[in-house]
């Protein structure tokens, strides 16, 4: 074990080392022994946070420690913390978020909602760096699931909640993308938010607002949703005003990507008036793309004419 | 989104070196052994970058990663190190803040100094905290309208704001801000092209 330890802090990706720590730690197996390894691998990933071999141990060791012991809360967290503290130092780094990613397995629904609420402001603060705004989808997505399994008498209330948090998190993106300008990131983040509620959340919402009590005041309806998105790419196309400092450009060409993105994902079923919207909507996409970024104009001629092709 | 300091200089209009009046730093994303360099590092642009802010004026020098922002009023300067992603107009409500600050604080004592102040003020570590979130910043710009009056100059690089003629590697061979260890380390790593984090 000190050799292997030696080894691993000259080298930090020595696979062979890691392993063969696995092997003697597997025959022992007691929670002391798990928390050593857990030290030591913090360790190496305060001086090489993208380490890959480093974050795959620490999987393996939770895993062990899912099967024995019970603390797998208390760990979970402390290790969504560890990943903040190294994201903090090493910008973009994937392999941290992927690490985090993987913990939200773990977690239960009231830890997921708390990640969550700890995670927003954080994410706040970094808004260039796509990897922390992934980890929300995930979080996300797996309190959709959740939603998805539990079809019983709750579900109209879960329900509700979930569309909550939806709209609370489609509207702080709106907020970031107005005060931060140019960020692909927030853009992207949006596309994920408004694809699941359009195509998971609406027909849901049909169903249960027909069976659930008249307070559950939920006002979802496709028409207006599109019409907001509209208006909010339009007004951030539109405003080039202090274009030294603030990319104005970029905030353009990601809103008409957006938009243009966004009507691929509009099933064909939702009805004519919206497709007669957004083909409006995609003519002026197609003006405000071709101004932002004329050297790509056959790109956008190409994808728009794929799009209204019957 | 980081500030990572915060001075106030007092800016000679005889062109002689800028005295440090006030700093504010936080080096904690540093590793252990390089934050006092990166301390030097960081005086040493302020003191270069002071030097070359006239009067009125508002300037914004791009390096790497990070913006340098810089304000004199009146012969008093104010500078704060942001990085990249830090909008700039809230970066220069957050100079304009603490400038009022000072000189409420202050008054005019600081037209005297001579020495460089190495008393921590404790409004600017605390500014330096607060102010890392810019919609904190952005509160101020309510109250500010001169702000959009004045040009804000940006350069792209830190050789913009020299004279012609100045190399920046003769400034860092004479200043007496960087330790001999500081100096060797910009040398070392302009040899090897690497990223020099602050410099």
């Amino acid at each position: 074990m000190i050799h292997s330890k030696a080894l691993l802090l000259l080298s930090c990706d020595f696979a062979t080392a890691w392993n063969s720590r696995k092997l003697i730690v597997s025959n022992k197996r007691l929670l002391p022994i798990l928390m050593d390894e857990l030290h030591l691998s913090a360790l190496v990933l305060s001086y090489s946070p993208k380490s890959e071999q480093a974050w795959s141990h620490r999987r393996w060791v939770i895993n062990m420690i899912a099967r024995n012991c019970s603390t797998l809360q208390w760990i979970i967290e402390r290790e969504s913390e560890l990943v903040e503290k190294i994201a903090e130092r090493s910008k973009m780094n994937y392999r941290a978020w992927n690490h985090r990613c993987w913990l939200v397995s773990f977690m239960t629904r009231e830890q997921v909602l708390d990640e969550l609420k700890k995670s927003r402001n954080w994410s706040g603060l970094h808004v260039a760096d796509n990897s922390c705004f992934h980890y929300r989808r995930r979080l996300m997505l797996r309190n959709l699931e959740g939603f998805c399994y539990t079809q019983d008498n709750n579900s109209s209330g879960y329900f509700v909640e979930t569309y909550q948090i939806w709209k609370e998190e489609l509207d702080w993106n709106e907020s970031l993308i107005k005060q931060y300008v140019g960020r692909e990131a927030l853009w992207l983040h949006r596309r994920f938010l408004s694809m699941y509620l359009i195509k998971h959340m609406a027909t849901h919402l049909l169903a249960v607002s027909c069976q659930s009590k008249p307070k559950a005041s939920v006002d979802i309806d496709i028409d207006s949703l599109m019409d907001h998105e509209l208006c909010l790419v339009h007004s951030c196309s539109t405003t080039i005003a202090d274009a030294n400092f603030e990319d104005f450009q970029a905030q353009a060409i990601h809103s008409a990507a957006y938009m243009l993105w966004l009507t691929k994902q509009i099933p064909e079923y939702q009805g004519i008036d919206i497709q007669e919207k957004l083909r409006a909507g995609v003519g002026d996409v197609t003006r405000m793309l071709k101004r932002s970024c004329p050297d790509r104009s056959s790109l956008w001629d190409y994808l728009v004419g794929y799009h209204s092709e019957p | 989104m980081k500030i990572t300091a915060l001075l106030v200089l007092k800016c000679n209009p005889d062109g002689s070196d800028p005295v440090v009046l006030a700093t504010a730093m936080d080096v904690s994303h540093f590793g252990y052994f390089q934050r006092s360099s990166v301390k030097e590092f960081i005086l040493f642009v302020a003191r270069t970058v002071g030097k070359r802010t006239p009067p009125g004026q508002r300037q914004s020098v791009q390096h790497e990663e990070y913006k340098v922002h810089s304000y004199n009023r009146n012969g008093l300067c104010v500078m704060g190190f942001m990085d990249d992603h830090y909008p700039v107009r809230s970066s220069f409500s957050l100079l304009n803040q603490v400038l009022d600050e000072y000189q409420k604080n202050f008054g005019e004592s600081w037209r005297t100094a001579q020495a460089d102040n190495m008393q921590p003020w404790p409004y600017l570590n605390e500014a330096l905290n607060k102010y890392q979130d810019p919609a904190e910043a952005d509160k101020l710009l309510k109250i500010q309208r001169e702000l959009d009056e004045t040009k804000i100059i940006l350069h792209k690089t830190i050789d913009s704001v020299l004279a012609r003629g100045e190399k920046l590697d003769s400034l860092v061979e004479k200043s007496s801000d960087l330790s001999a260890a500081s100096q060797m380390f910009y040398k070392q790593a302009k040899k090897t092209n690497q990223c020099c984090t602050i410099l």
